[in-house]
């Protein structure tokens, strides 16, 4: 059998790890437009913060490729797939863009997603730069040297990463946010501004309620112009709006689409040879009970896997994306899971602060089950809500207690034994058998 | 595989588990002088109230199909092919806390100092593992899921 | 190396124990191996169950709970742990120094005819003290009268105890200012038990200051009146030639192991252990006669008293019945392992419990009554000899380990063999501290442990000290591991001793190494230390003396009281193996630093024994230095 992979980020990669578990006979050919792809992409902020290494970046050896028995076809873009014939067709960039085509059997389409950018004056000066490739790296390091102020365009997670980033490196920063939060997308008003202060204070500028409508300078950029006139001189500007999938490619071979590539509980797309994973799937989740594409790492790489194993023609249901992030500014970490700002008053919130330990702590109830859950400064034990929310547990009896300092998994072993339908994964079992 | 379980019903909660697997990760490997370390060693492990009077004592699963190991974005928390065991990486480990996120036992610590993830080893150094050898009760067991079955029946 | 090798630095326990080995018999060392890995929370003193609230215990390690259900921080926590600890030393201590003061009383008023008066100037010395008018009164009289006034120290409620005024005029003084002054024996004690209630002090601080006091109450107190009082009934032992180790167990003789703490009744035993009608009946038995021997610290008391074979110290009474050849084992009170009726069942040994405070499920219960003390300890010896035809000679296995010793040093009786009989005084002794032939003096003391290998840590301590010429005060379990090395002969000064110490040992004939009693006899040390002082030339109080106190193998309570008084009494001292304190940083400084400049001593924790006597020896140094006293002879360690 002949396997193709688009993409060889997260998804791109767990596809073949798990091909390779089980099947060690199947070619697998991967298209990647990267020269280099084996990097972890949530990493690139790290690097340009200089936390970590180059070497610690490539999260996968050298010879991955050669381990797995994979034909990659890297710098090279995917530019047409035929459904009927199932072939695919690609340029290679370093041969000048010559076409050559591939037939496949099973195709992931793995292609991720790209930043969005403000359609403002300016952004096509030298000095601005999205943060999605090692390559935006490597080229904003290179310039740091000439840099003494930053705007970071975006108060989101990539925003913020971009702006600590940056701070660490000894640059004058400020991010200038539209919506009246940031983080917007991720975590609830109430944590957010506990997180703001803390950035706040540890010297980050964070204009929120503003954004950028122009920015200037000649071939470089001098600084920006944002919305109410004022102007704001730097020498970089860092766009972190979020990303949109990549599904033009599919969309033109006629597979069905709407934010992303809409995929059914196997990773199957609308045609039956073809799965997607990843940034650009768009797929069922669990809290949200809706079709939604969570971007994010985790994800990507459950679908990968589950997908590649349905391409060998297992049946692995896949449970459902659900919404998930973690982050830490200046040693103070925050981390979401699903519903956090919910907009229906189906939901119940119940919130626990304490200003003293400056921990704030909340989940969101749908008929007593948990759709989301934020945890500020006391995290360790969220992944417990993640399984609570996975496995749709009636929390009613430990609703008093689940924000607690305390809470831990203990407190949930009476509700794994009364679960109706058991906890699906497997190692729950090993306590309840010695119940 | 081979991994740590514990029979609620034995476990009476005296955390000789989370002193023996703090002091088994310290530097000296002495209570007396671990306690003066910095950072402060951290235990993996962890006994838990359930109930009144019931408690378990719970650390990693080392789940077959591991959240954790799915979530590193780092590569840092992986499977050991022949052991089946989760193995952390603390060298490659960043500090994302995404296994922290993903883990359905809340098994995973934060060592703030270095900024790194810490988990059950397994006491790669020892013939049993210092909570297993520790547990005044025998609650705690060392062996494959079929071997603790096993054991539980014996024992009810 | 072997494991019985490891266990012990003693041969003949060496011995015992690879015999248990072989015979699969479970030992201390095993139940240790067994227990293994203890409870981090009560090697840390970090637990609390002192009411329903809790059990609590503090998170050593971070992030768990940092207070108890009461709000208790560690600080408080520790402190109070070490407080019981304190009262329960000084308690037991005491409770024996009771009994003694009891037994004199009974004495006097005439119910206790086996016993009497067998040193009238002590008598009159220690009336003297308690301003007791001592003209025209006859021994009896004057007995019934100290015995009332020492009862009377238990009960008191308020002014001060009256040895305490034995100790230097300044030292005093700052117990008084200090406001840690025993008041009663026993009040001091009940008012620790008050404090550790819930609820009560909070304060660490203050906490440790009153567990001073209560040592204070035990040292200068209970002890010394058991100490006192028992010279004055017993008789004030002198010094004396005799022998130690298993190897005093005899073959062919009834052999009686009288093992604990009070002498009264072994006082008895050992008079009956020469009685013809009983000495007969062995014969009938087939045996040659009647031997009995001393185990912990009763050994001692009869040992300093009237020279009788020491069996052994703590970890050896397991080993002594495992020789096959102990008949009974009478025993009193504290430090009888509980492990003991069971290892006798597996001979033919019979446990004999002779006080009401102690006793065993199922073992024999012969009650001591002081009016018919000789009585009691005849039907025991007696049923010793009846017992000896049950022994079985096959497994009868006892150690050829015997060595000599001379014991008998009394802190009256270091003035006498120093100053002669006709001027004795403590000037040869200070002079040769002032000299630098004699760098310092040190109270080396304690039990045995099996964290430690056994005797290995008070021999090692000790050489270590005489070979820097520091004289070496021993009591309890301590002098008999280094007698059992035979430190306590006058040749060790020639073969163990520096020079300066080897100079004075050798013109007085005396071993470098003093054998001064029993636990309840490190009272003679504090009186030793309080005469050097009055005799002048080393400073105005105790914490000026070149001396240190150390107890490299402890592990009871009382250890932990003696450890207490000493320091409160101001002589620095170094435990061997840390103390439940640990847990608190607070506590821990505070023990060990901060208090040197509130009662001019602390305590230092080290369970190397060379290490731990460097230290001893640096202090002693520092303190030669600020009394301006020229260099020992041997300057550096």
């Amino acid at each position: 059998m002949q396997i193709a992979i688009i993409g060889c980020s997260a998804a791109g990669i767990s596809a073949i790890e798990a091909i390779r578990s089980k099947d060690k006979k199947s070619r697998i050919t991967v298209i990647s437009d990267e020269k280099r792809p084996l990097y972890s992409r949530c990493l690139i902020s790290y690097l340009l913060a200089g936390t970590i290494d180059e070497k610690t970046i490539w999260y996968r050896p050298d010879g991955f490729f050669k381990q797995n028995k994979v034909d990659a076809v890297l710098g090279a873009k995917a530019t047409k797939i035929d459904t009927e014939k199932k072939e695919i067709f690609f340029e290679r960039v370093r041969l000048g863009g010559r076409v050559e085509k591939l037939k496949f059997d099973k195709l992931l389409i793995a292609t991720g997603a790209s930043p969005k950018l403000e359609k403002i004056p300016g952004v096509d000066k030298k000095g601005v730069f999205p943060l999605r490739t090692i390559g935006h790296t490597q080229e904003i390091q290179s310039m740091l040297g000439r840099v003494k102020k930053a705007a970071v365009l975006g108060g989101g997670l990539i925003g913020l990463r971009a702006a600590y980033a940056l701070k660490n490196r000894g640059k004058e920063v400020s991010v200038f946010v539209r919506s009246p939060q940031i983080l917007s997308q991720i975590i609830d008003e109430g944590s957010a501004s506990m997180m703001q202060k803390h950035i706040e204070k540890k010297g980050i500028n964070i204009v929120t309620g503003r954004s950028a409508k122009e920015i200037s300078g000649k071939d470089s950029v001098s600084g920006i112009i944002l919305d109410d006139g004022s102007k704001y001189d730097c020498e970089l500007v860092i766009i972190g709006k979020g990303v949109s999938a990549n599904i033009d490619l599919a969309k033109a071979a006629g597979i069905k689409t709407n934010w992303g590539i809409v995929v059914d509980e196997f990773l199957r797309t609308s045609d039956k040879n073809i799965f997607a994973a990843g940034d650009v799937a768009e797929s069922f989740d669990v809290a949200l009970e809706e079709n939604s594409i969570n971007a994010i790492w985790p994800v990507a790489c459950e679908q990968g896997r589950l997908a590649a194993l349905n391409m060998l023609g297992n049946e692995e249901r896949y449970d459902g994306t659900l919404a998930m992030n973690s982050l830490e500014f200046f040693g103070l970490p925050v981390i979401s899971i699903g519903i956090t700002k919910p907009k229906k008053d189906i939901y119940e919130e119940i919130v626990r602060t304490d200003a003293e330990k400056n921990i704030y702590k909340k989940i969101v109830l749908r008929n007593n089950v948990i759709v989301g859950a934020i945890a500020l400064n006391s995290v360790d034990t969220i992944g417990i809500f993640g399984a609570l929310i996975k496995n749709k547990v009636d929390i009613t009896p430990i609703k008093d207690i689940i924000l607690e300092d305390y809470f831990d998994y203990g407190k949930i072993v009476n509700l794994i034994k009364g679960a109706k339908y058991g906890f699906k994964e497997k190692e729950f079992k090993e306590t309840i058998m010695t119940l | 595989m081979k991994k740590i379980f514990c029979d609620i019903k034995k476990c009476i909660g005296c955390s000789a588990c989370e002193i023996a697997c703090a002091i088994e990760h310290s530097k000296s490997k002495k209570i007396n002088e671990a306690i003066k370390e910095i950072p402060l060693p951290i235990k993996r492990r962890k006994a838990q109230a359930v109930d009144k009077g019931i408690t378990i004592s719970t650390g990693c699963h080392h789940c077959e199909d591991a959240p954790c190991v799915t979530a590193c974005m780092s590569g840092a928390m992986y499977k050991d092919k022949k052991t089946g065991e989760t193995k952390h990486d603390e060298d490659r480990c960043v500090g994302c806390w995404m296994c922290v996120m993903t883990c359905p036992f809340g098994a995973l610590t934060r060592q703030k100092q270095d900024k790194i993830v810490v988990k059950c080893d397994l006491c790669p150094d020892r013939d049993t593992p210092a909570c297993v050898e520790a547990c005044p009760t025998e609650a705690l067991f060392i062996g494959t899921e079929k071997e603790f079955e096993e054991k539980l029946c014996k024992s009810r | 190396m072997a494991k019985y090798l490891d266990r012990s630095a003693d041969k003949a326990s060496q011995q015992m124990i690879k015999q248990a080995e072989k015979d699969s018999v479970q030992l201390a060392w095993d139940r240790l191996e067994a227990m293994q890995p203890q409870c981090g929370f009560g090697e840390l003193g970090i637990c609390c169950k002192n009411c329903k609230m809790g059990p609590c215990r503090i998170d050593p390690f971070g992030e768990g709970a940092q207070v108890g259900v009461c709000g208790a921080n560690v600080d408080t926590i520790v402190a109070r742990n070490l407080l019981q600890h304190i009262a329960v030393g000084a308690a037991a201590h005491s409770d024996h120094g009771r009994d003694v003061a009891h037994t004199l009383s009974l004495v006097g008023n005439g119910h206790a005819h086996d016993y009497g008066i067998s040193d009238s100037i002590k008598l009159k010395e220690i009336a003297k003290i308690y301003e007791i008018k001592t003209e025209g009164k006859k021994d009896l009289e004057l007995a019934r009268e100290v015995a009332e006034k020492a009862l009377s120290e238990f009960g008191q409620q308020h002014g001060e105890l009256k040895f305490a005024s034995r100790a230097p005029e300044k030292r005093a003084e700052l117990w008084r200012k200090l406001g840690i002054m025993p008041r009663g024996i026993d009040r001091e004690i009940v008012e620790s038990l008050h404090r550790v209630h819930m609820g009560v002090d909070n304060d660490y601080k203050n906490i440790i200051m009153h567990g001073l006091r209560c040592s204070l109450g035990d040292g200068w107190g209970g002890s010394m009146i058991a100490t006192d009082l028992q010279d004055i009934m017993l008789g004030s032992p002198k010094p004396i030639r005799s022998k130690v180790n298993l190897g005093v167990l005899k073959e062919d003789h009834v052999n009686v192991v009288v093992h604990g703490h009070e002498p009264t009744l072994s006082e008895m035993a050992v008079k009956a252990s020469s009685d013809p009608e009983l000495l007969e009946l062995a014969k009938k038995q087939g045996a040659k006669g009647i031997n009995l021997v001393g185990m912990c610290c009763t050994a001692n008391e009869i040992l300093m008293r009237h020279g009788v074979h020491t069996a052994g110290n703590f970890l050896q009474q397991e080993l002594a019945i495992l020789t096959g050849s102990v008949e009974v084992m009478m025993v009193d009170v504290q430090c009888i392992m509980p492990a003991l009726t069971n290892l006798a069942s597996c001979f033919h040994t019979e446990v004999i419990t002779t006080s009401p405070k102690l006793k065993f499920p199922g073992v024999r219960h012969i009650e001591f009554k002081e009016e018919r003390a000789y009585e009691v300890a005849k039907s025991i010896i007696r049923r010793a000899v009846e017992n000896y035809k049950k022994r079985d000679k096959n497994r009868v296995n006892i150690p050829k380990e015997i060595m000599d010793l001379v014991a008998g040093f009394t802190a009256e009786q270091v003035k006498t063999i120093l100053g002669g009989r006709f001027r004795s005084t403590y000037r040869p002794l200070n002079d040769a501290i002032i000299s630098g032939r004699i760098r310092g003096i040190a109270g080396v003391v304690g039990c045995n442990n099996p964290k430690i290998k056994h005797d290995w840590a008070h021999i090692e301590m000790v050489k270590e000290l005489i070979k820097n010429d520091v004289i070496v005060l021993q009591t309890g379990c301590s002098a008999i591991a280094c007698a059992k090395a035979g430190l306590m002969t006058p040749e060790a000064a020639m073969e163990y001793a520096g020079p300066g110490l080897r100079e004075v040992c050798e013109t007085v004939g005396l071993p470098p190494v003093l054998h001064v009693g029993s636990c309840v006899d490190n009272a003679r040390i504090l009186i030793a230390a309080a005469e050097v002082v009055k005799e002048g030339g080393l400073g105005e109080d105790i914490s000026d003396l070149p001396a240190a106190g150390a107890a490299p193998e402890w592990m009871s309570q009382k250890a932990i009281s003696i450890g207490t008084y000493f320091m409160a009494s101001g002589v620095f001292t170094v435990f061997g193996g840390d103390p439940p304190v640990l847990g608190s940083k607070n506590v821990t400084d505070y023990l060990c630093n901060e208090l040197e400049g509130i009662v001019g001593a602390k305590f230092a924790f080290e369970e190397d024994p060379i290490k731990a006597a460097r230290m001893m020896i640096e202090h002693i140094d520092k303190k030669r230095a600020a009394l301006k006293l020229t260099p020992s002879m041997r300057a550096k360690v």
